[in-house]
């Protein structure tokens, strides 16, 4: 077991539960304390997750009980309200991947542009410059506008470039879905090796299947509270036993 | 078919960690820098557009004032005065105009990367200065045609430039996040600036206003700092008393600035 790289502390976070909610800006000022307000609610709270390096964890749970959240956390994105979320070392976020891209911009700037803003070099972004071009299969179109490329090419290249980041936690929110299956594939195989390269995973997903394959170690979460940290399977067990989903 | 091994880069704590007055610079840089190319890029015209703006209304300003109005205000060469008030007001203008969309506008970037959140102010004062930085030499090929004399004052040029960059990176660290949770704010912001232009001494200087009223202007920072832009060709331009006005209103807005944002930085993450 490694040193521990993601320490989460009695995390919280809330959200206003009605977005157009009337803000005043005495509510900006106030600051972060305990007060619960009426329109608020705590997509997280209390959470405590100690994580080792190397270790690979699944974050299962139904749909807005905060598993993005804790991942926003951990990645630094979103800054908690109350309790603390330390993580040692550098973090590769695969959320929202395309987010970086500049549609006028040519592949080849905004490879060196992405890879730039999440910490990379210029001496490393050209190593390995042609190793994410080729990952991304995208060698004919180095100098075309990224707003040509089609959909399945801009993630291609999204995935290509974070995943050659040169950081020791690599979070991943659901991008798998997307893109064609012989992609897939090649996604799948470039995370384990990263995890065999002794990467910290840290993985949310609806899909039983890539969990099991990736994860050690599970968290549930429900209704915004940590509900069971262990062993991938009894996680999974007990999240079909609570929501009766077939397995 | 499965990659020979040696293509997986093992999990490297070796790498020197990075400070993180080099991470900023990094993204700072690399924000900018993606700034310029995009305007340049996608624009035939590229560079000629960040001066045409000021130059078309120095000429229009100059038609106005010399041609059809017997003009009374500035001094001579007129659009040399003119220019040397316009073009900081555009990166004024452009810097604050922008800072109402820095978050929006990046929205997906700023969701997924942990960079410092200051730099999405940062970066917008920067490009917009080196754009005015950049349209300077158009200034000087108006003061050698018309013969307007250089002097000493064209000392006070840096000074100008950190003052005016530090007033706009507090107002903008100030507008950014507010706009977020109140996008009236957006077009407030742009109603404030056209009521700025003529109320800061630009088609005119600060000792045309009548007595009493140059006083008040004074605390207009953007008075102080375009008297010392003028510096270089028109001395007498300077007062003392504005520049130290705008000295001290600079470093007031960049506090304002740094608080609020902080302040607000939490909220407006969860907001976008």
């Amino acid at each position: 077991m490694g040193d521990v790289v993601i320490r989460v502390e009695g995390a919280g976070i809330r959200f206003r539960r009605n977005r157009r909610g009337r803000r005043s800006f005495k509510d900006l000022f106030a600051g972060s304390n305990r007060r619960a307000r009426p329109n608020e609610f705590w997509a997280l709270r209390g959470v405590d997750v100690e994580v080792r390096a190397g270790e690979a964890i699944g974050v299962v749970g139904r749909n807005g009980q905060g598993k993005s959240t804790l991942l926003k956390l951990v990645a630094g994105v979103m800054l908690p309200d109350e309790g603390r979320v330390d993580v040692d070392g550098g973090v590769a976020p695969l959320i929202e991947i395309t987010g970086g891209f500049v549609d006028d911009l040519t592949v080849r700037e905004n490879v060196h542009l992405t890879a730039g803003l999440h910490g990379m070099t210029r001496a490393e972004i050209d190593a390995r410059y042609d190793e994410i071009i080729d990952f991304a299969e995208l060698r004919e179109s180095v100098d075309t506008p990224y707003k040509h490329l089609s959909s399945g090419m801009k993630v291609r290249l999204a995935f290509s470039v974070i995943s050659r980041l040169e950081e020791p936690i690599l979070l991943v929110d659901e991008v798998l879905a997307v893109g064609d299956k012989a992609f897939r594939d090649k996604c799948y195989q470039r995370i384990d090796e990263l995890l065999a390269g002794g990467r910290t995973l840290f993985f949310v997903s609806h899909n039983e299947r890539d969990l099991k394959r990736f994860c050690t170690r599970g968290l549930y979460l429900d209704k915004g509270l940590l509900q069971l940290d262990g062993p991938i399977e009894g996680v999974l067990a007990a999240y079909n036993r609570d929501y009766g989903s077939p397995s | 078919m499965p990659l020979p091994l040696s293509t997986v880069t093992l999990a490297s704590p070796s790498r020197p960690p990075r400070t993180p007055a080099r991470v900023y610079r990094q993204t700072l840089w690399l924000l900018t820098s993606r700034d310029l190319r995009v305007r340049y890029s996608t624009s035939f015209l590229g560079y000629l557009w960040s001066v045409l703006d000021p130059l078309v209304m120095a000429v229009i300003y100059w038609f106005v004032f010399t041609q059809i109005v017997d003009r009374a205000i500035g001094a001579e060469p007129y659009i040399v005065f003119l220019l040397a008030g316009l073009l900081p007001w555009t990166w004024f203008n452009g810097a604050i105009g922008d800072s109402t969309r820095a978050f929006i506008k990046d929205a997906k970037l700023v969701r997924s990367t942990r960079l410092p959140r200051s730099v999405w102010v940062a970066r917008i004062v920067l490009s917009k200065g080196i754009e005015f930085v950049l349209a300077i030499p158009v200034l000087a090929a108006f003061a050698i045609i018309f013969g307007a004399e250089l002097t000493w004052g064209v000392l006070w040029l840096p000074l100008a430039i950190v003052l005016q960059a530090t007033l706009i990176l507090g107002l903008g660290l100030m507008i950014a996040p507010l706009v977020v949770f109140f996008r009236d704010l957006e077009r407030a912001v742009k109603l404030v600036l056209r009521f700025l232009f003529y109320a800061s001494p630009i088609i005119y200087g600060l000792s045309d206003l009548p007595d009493g009223l140059d006083v008040w202007m004074a605390f207009n920072p953007l008075s102080g700092i375009i008297s010392l832009y003028r510096a270089a060709f028109f001395p007498d331009q300077v007062e003392p008393f504005a520049v130290v006005i705008a000295a001290l209103m600079s470093l007031v807005a960049l506090a304002a600035g740094i608080l609020v944002f902080r302040r607000m930085v939490r909220a407006v993450l969860k907001e976008i």
